[in-house]
């Protein structure tokens, strides 16, 4: 199908790579569709476009490669959720929150999209763990590494 | 919304398999226990507000950040 996209134009999607957000995100919770778009010349991070808003999309990358020992252990409502039934189906991305620069950005470690690769069915997770923020800023890493 | 009045010890149950007592109350602070399938996502409110606060600051307003990098 084609998609008419924020940043991209319109573009044209395999529906079978349409990630299915059965309560939509906190915020947006009647957004249930959407897609990964890559950047162009860009590697680490990509978008996640909204199927049924047109102007809805996010910035997102993957976790593991922003911080260093990026631990979470998903609990039994979100592997039922997603019907996991194997570690090796989930993938995990952040959203990151653009400043005017990747380095004064953030990205939101607390509350990660953890996704069935197998069925597709995805769900933003919000984590006990007390380690991860909401706003992690990415500079905070870069300086270590 | 459905709003009921409850005192300490005294329970609610949601369905079949969803349990709240109220265990303490105590001036403006109420101690709830909550008995809940593990399949149920069970999060304070303010957490999911943070959470859904930032989804909004983070939706996308352009992408010259990565253009600029050429």
């Amino acid at each position: 199908m084609n998609l008419k996209t924020a940043y991209s134009g319109e573009v044209e999607i395999d529906t079978a790579e349409i990630l299915k957000f059965e309560h939509g995100i906190p915020g947006f919770e009647s957004e249930k569709e959407f897609v990964i778009l890559p950047i162009e010349d860009n590697e680490e991070f990509t978008v996640l476009q909204s199927v049924q808003t047109e102007a809805l999309a996010f910035i997102v990358t993957n976790p593991y490669n922003i911080t260093v020992n990026y631990n979470i252990e998903l609990d039994e409502a979100t592997v039922h959720a997603l019907q996991i039934k194997e570690q090796k189906e989930v993938a995990v991305f952040s959203i990151v929150s653009l400043k005017e620069t990747i380095a004064e950005s953030t990205i939101n470690l607390k509350a990660p999209i953890i996704q069935n690769t197998s069925n597709n069915k995805a769900k933003q997770v919000i984590l006990n763990n007390e380690d991860y923020s909401i706003r992690h800023l990415i500079s905070s890493e870069s300086q270590k590494g | 919304m459905l709003v009921l009045s409850r005192k300490a010890g005294e329970t609610i149950w949601i369905g079949e398999d969803i349990e709240i007592i109220i265990s303490e109350v105590k001036g403006e602070q109420v101690k709830i226990g909550i008995s809940a399938p593990r399949s149920i996502d069970v999060i304070r409110g303010e957490l999911r507000q943070d959470v859904s606060t930032s989804n909004t600051e983070a939706v996308l307003k352009n992408i010259d950040i990565f253009k600029s990098k050429k």
